[in-house]
């Protein structure tokens, strides 16, 4: 063996076996119709996707109103160029069969040091559960540009998308999801984001609706230095699935990543799935990672699963952690707003509201802000506040 | 809705169940002696198939963890699982099973 090739072998820079991923590829006979006790699957309550798994092509969209600030555009380009792009390949079948069945892609466009004066709104609207909707979309965004973006889905539809982040060198975006779904609404998401050197990537998922969502986000680097920060918040009902998978691979030394995701959940069946895998690979020196899950079960009858995975091939870290946690309304929080004066009621908002409130502040947009802020209280007062009346 | 036919009484084996879908459910049509039970085909536990599983003592097993549930009361009688499967009232007419999946006999909403 040359030189070269131990080097190569040693900081595994082709290829490292993930015991949690399968390989990323377009090809969908390299992801078979899952039977539900596939470790990437065994959670998620397959008759519910009401065949996003199966291979069709339908011609159905999301309704879609858009903002579009100065710098940006949005253009249409096929499928192929927008696999040509870059980003990593889908993960699982849902993503593979967006790819494939999406007709067309989306190309969001944010120019090169960028600096945008209001936030990207990109409103997508379902019409019909009956319309197996596929989607395409990449985000790219140039080097040492700052954006928001935000992408708001409500509706009644039967989604699947496959989103692929590009984060230029030094750049900085802010992506916001917000599925607000309609009762009846199935949404598979998977969203591969691949940040440059020394770039921010800021990723948040505010899941409040839908009968199932399952989302996917995949983070890797394209040089050393980049920082993703993902966080999530999500408010399950009687009988809601909701499913958020978070990978982020270390494949660049002097990466940063940090997770936080937390979860209320209220009613029967409420059901939340929360899997946090990390890889760190060899060659990764010098990076920092940690994930953060919580939980708050506020009724009976709801089951929230949190699954917190560490991969680490190299001990040449700052520092790798993670925490999860499942539990339900502190009495003593609530005796000490009682013992104030605060009526049951108030007090179990101010605790939900104390919960969630670090979360939706780090939402630099302050409309947005307020109306999750209030969204969150109006799911409150479905459940746990309408059995104190 | 009221019953639907689900299967003929002779395709019910004694050691398994027989999966048939009724309506929107997928149920598991299951005999212990002479009597029919019909519960819903999904694991309270990991959401496996009870069908594919053995019945014996009017139990039927899960195959995957091993839980028992009760074919008389869907309650659960070995763990992992413990909350019952929805179990759903079957009338046998000249030998075919019917199957009403609209109420349940012991109150437990189908998944």
């Amino acid at each position: 063996m040359s030189a070269v090739e131990t080097t190569a072998a040693a900081v595994e820079m082709e290829h490292v076996e993930s015991h949690l991923h399968p390989e990323p590829t377009f090809a969908l006979e390299a992801h078979p119709a899952p039977t539900g006790r596939e470790e990437i699957w065994r959670f998620t309550p397959l008759k519910r996707l009401r065949g996003l798994l199966e291979d069709v092509v339908a011609d159905a969209h999301l309704e879609q109103k858009l903002e579009l600030p100065e710098g940006v555009t949005l253009t249409q380009i096929s499928l192929d160029e927008a696999n040509a792009l870059g980003g990593t390949a889908p993960f699982d079948r849902l993503g593979a069969l967006a790819a494939k069945n999406a007709g067309t892609a989306h190309l969001l466009d944010i120019a090169a040091e960028a600096e945008l004066s209001s936030p990207v709104w990109v409103h997508l609207h379902g019409t019909s559960v009956d319309d197996i909707v596929s989607g395409r979309v990449v985000v790219r965004v140039g080097n040492h540009a700052k954006a928001v973006v935000l992408v708001e889905h409500t509706g009644s539809t039967t989604y699947n998308g496959f989103t692929t982040v590009l984060v230029g060198d030094g750049a900085q975006l802010d992506l916001v999801h917000v599925n607000d779904w309609a009762d009846d609404a199935v949404h598979a998401e998977q969203i591969n984001a691949r940040v440059g050197r020394d770039a921010t990537l800021r990723q948040f998922e505010f899941t409040l609706g839908g009968d199932l969502v399952r989302t996917s986000t995949n983070v890797d680097y394209a040089g050393p230095g980049g920082s993703a920060e993902l966080f999530g918040l999500y408010f399950a009902d009687a009988g809601q699935h909701f499913e958020h998978r978070l990978f982020v691979d270390h494949n660049a030394p002097k990466t940063k990543s940090h997770v936080v995701y937390k979860g209320a959940l209220q009613g029967q069946k409420a059901h939340t799935v929360w899997i946090g895998n990390v890889l760190i690979r060899k060659v990764a020196e010098g990076i920092e990672t940690y994930e953060e899950n919580r939980n708050l079960v506020l009724t009976e009858g709801c089951q929230a699963d949190s699954v917190p995975n560490l991969e680490i091939e190299t001990g040449e870290i700052d520092g790798a952690g993670h925490a999860s946690a499942v539990g339900r309304f502190d009495d003593e929080q609530l005796f000490y707003l009682r013992s104030r004066g605060v009526s049951e009621a108030e007090a179990r908002k101010l605790v939900v509201r104390g919960f969630f409130d670090d979360l939706i502040r780090k939402v630099e947009v302050p409309e947005l802000a307020e109306k999750l802020s209030a969204q969150v209280e109006e799911e409150l007062q479905r459940h746990v506040l309408a059995e104190l009346d | 809705m009221a019953f639907a036919r689900a299967c003929a009484l002779s395709d019910v084996p004694t050691d398994e169940a027989l999966a048939v879908t009724v309506d929107r459910y997928d149920v598991a049509i299951a005999r212990d002696g002479d009597e029919v039970y019909a519960l819903q085909d999904l694991c309270s536990h990991a959401s496996v198939s009870l069908s594919e599983g053995e019945v014996a003592d009017c139990t039927i097993e899960c195959w995957l963890h091993g839980s028992t549930f009760d074919l008389r009361t869907g309650k659960p009688t070995g763990l992992p699982a413990t909350e019952p499967v929805a179990t759903f009232p079957v009338e046998v007419r000249d030998g075919d099973v019917f199957v009403d999946v609209e109420t349940t006999l012991n109150g437990v909403t189908p998944a």
